[in-house]
């Protein structure tokens, strides 16, 4: 019983951990809109990553 | 005293392993798909030769006629004789061109670049295969465990960015038959599942686990529905064993089986969108085939997470309260509260994307750097993170009767999507 108890607690803690993954995730897909659309990345900024 | 196990520092080493990696297959990918556009020229040049019998042009000559070919494109293209824009012909280097000139044969580099692009084997495949031999062989350092788990959700801004390239339109248009999908396949398999583990009298907990997780989100939503229908550590990692061994067979799998049967990239696309369980398993087995069936499976797991909420509840209807009616008790259920709770919020983010672009705000270009470059960095560093992530060890934890029922109706779930959206053909689901 306690068992499991402390696993429902450590899986709500694991999806309240996703949420907060979501939040940075769209935190830094926002980040690459901004810089794209101010130019600061360009398409050639992709290609000049490779040699 | 600092915990250095502790913190954002734990994170660090398996991060930067993850770019590297992520970095070094991206690499490989521009060098193959380059040589395979230099193989194609070359073929180009010879065939042209022997046809004319002619000696070969020097190189000069061949830039300049292969310049004035794209000249004449688009002055057809400016006159509206052809509707698509041409893009600038592809050259080979001049060193490469005199190779070719002298030998009459195609350089080994292109024709081995030719034959990668022909088994698949883009970065895509190189991180999965790769990630997945290091770890089953060497082993993967504690040091790096921590990060390379945290690269996997990294596949998600790629998912966001993706938004950049579709028109509401487009979603509404391939959305319906993504709607259909998931609700003949998807929450059909979560109901089979549920129903065939009470008749197999299997425990509830670890029938409501894999009920959620083969018929929906995988790992995403086992977790969901541990809670509420009180998962048992033993049961939730049965299910999550199910669900990860049936996803790294499919995703090593499905790619070759689709080329076999012929499948277009949108068949594809919804195909592994309904049949692979995993979020980041389905976005590579999809960015494996190509880029339009990764366009089709992106809509149709954007569908599919939005119900990750709709099948939250079915299993606390079936598992709570059904049952509780049943003892003759009485069980509420919060609605709005589980929508809200459990709604995957990245979601928002590729909404978001798709106004922006309807709106006109994203150029072509942006629509490259997005969808296309910056989509591959993220996708690199989260696959990275996939492939390191697939321990054998842990693929061995599912068993007993709950897995050949979850494997079971996930691979009938599987058969029959293949045929249905075969049968829907790629009409239906090409964006564009």
């Amino acid at each position: 019983m306690a068992e499991t108890k402390e696993f429902e607690e450590k899986s709500k803690k694991v999806f309240s951990a996703e949420r907060k993954e979501d939040i940075w995730v769209l935190i830094l897909a926002a980040i690459t809109v901004i810089l794209g659309l101010t130019g600061v990345i360009t398409p050639k900024t992709f290609s000049s990553l490779f040699f | 005293m600092t915990d250095t196990n502790s913190g954002i520092v734990k994170y660090v080493p398996g991060l930067i392993l993850c770019i590297i990696l992520g970095w070094l297959s991206l690499q490989w990918d521009q060098s193959i798909h380059k040589w395979q556009k230099d193989f194609q020229e070359s073929e180009k040049i010879l065939k042209a030769n022997i046809k004319d019998d002619k000696p070969f042009l020097s190189f000069a000559e061949y830039m300049a006629k292969s310049d004035e070919k794209y000249k004449e494109k688009l002055a057809a293209f400016e006159r509206g004789e052809i509707k698509e824009k041409p893009k600038k012909p592809h050259t080979i280097k001049e060193m490469d061109y005199e190779a070719v000139a002298i030998t009459k044969e195609i350089p080994f580099k292109f024709r081995f670049g030719e034959r990668m692009i022909q088994f698949q084997l883009t970065y895509v495949a190189v991180l999965l295969l790769g990630g997945m031999i290091i770890r089953n062989t060497i082993g993967l350092p504690k040091v790096f465990q921590p990060g390379a788990v945290l690269a996997r959700p990294i596949i998600k801004p790629g998912i966001i960015l993706l938004g950049g390239y579709y028109l509401w339109s487009n979603l509404l248009k391939v959305g319906v038959f993504a709607l259909l999908l998931v609700l003949v396949f998807i929450l059909g398999t979560t109901v089979l599942v549920a129903v065939l583990g009470r008749r197999m009298k299997q425990d509830d907990g670890l029938m409501g686990v894999m009920a959620a997780g083969t018929g929906i989100c995988g790992v995403s939503a086992a977790v969901a529905v541990a809670p509420v229908v009180n998962a048992k550590p033993r049961d939730f990692f049965y299910a999550v064993g199910t669900i990860l061994l049936f996803g790294t067979v499919a995703l090593f799998t499905f790619p070759y089986i689709g080329k076999a049967l012929g499948m277009s990239e949108p068949v594809f696309g919804a195909w592994v969108g309904t049949a692979i369980l995993n979020t980041a398993q389905l976005v590579a087995a999809a960015t494996w085939y190509g880029h339009d069936s990764l366009l089709t499976a992106n809509i149709i797991n954007i569908v599919r997470g939005g119900f990750i909420p709709i099948v939250v509840i079915f299993c606390i209807w079936f598992y709570v309260i059904k049952q509780a009616t049943t003892e003759g008790r009485q069980e509420k259920i919060n609605t709005w509260q589980v929508i809200k709770d459990k709604f995957p919020l990245f979601i928002l983010g590729f909404f978001a994307m798709v106004t922006l672009n309807e709106l006109g705000v994203f150029t072509e270009d942006h629509r490259t750097i997005f969808g296309k470059q910056f989509l591959q960095v993220f996708f690199a560093v989260g696959f990275a993170g996939v492939g390191l992530n697939i321990a054998f060890d842990d693929l061995k934890k599912a068993g007993g009767k709950a897995f050949v029922i979850g494997f079971i109706a996930a691979t009938l779930k599987a058969v029959l999507s293949a045929i249905v959206v075969m049968l829907i053909g790629t009409d239906a689901f090409k964006v564009k």
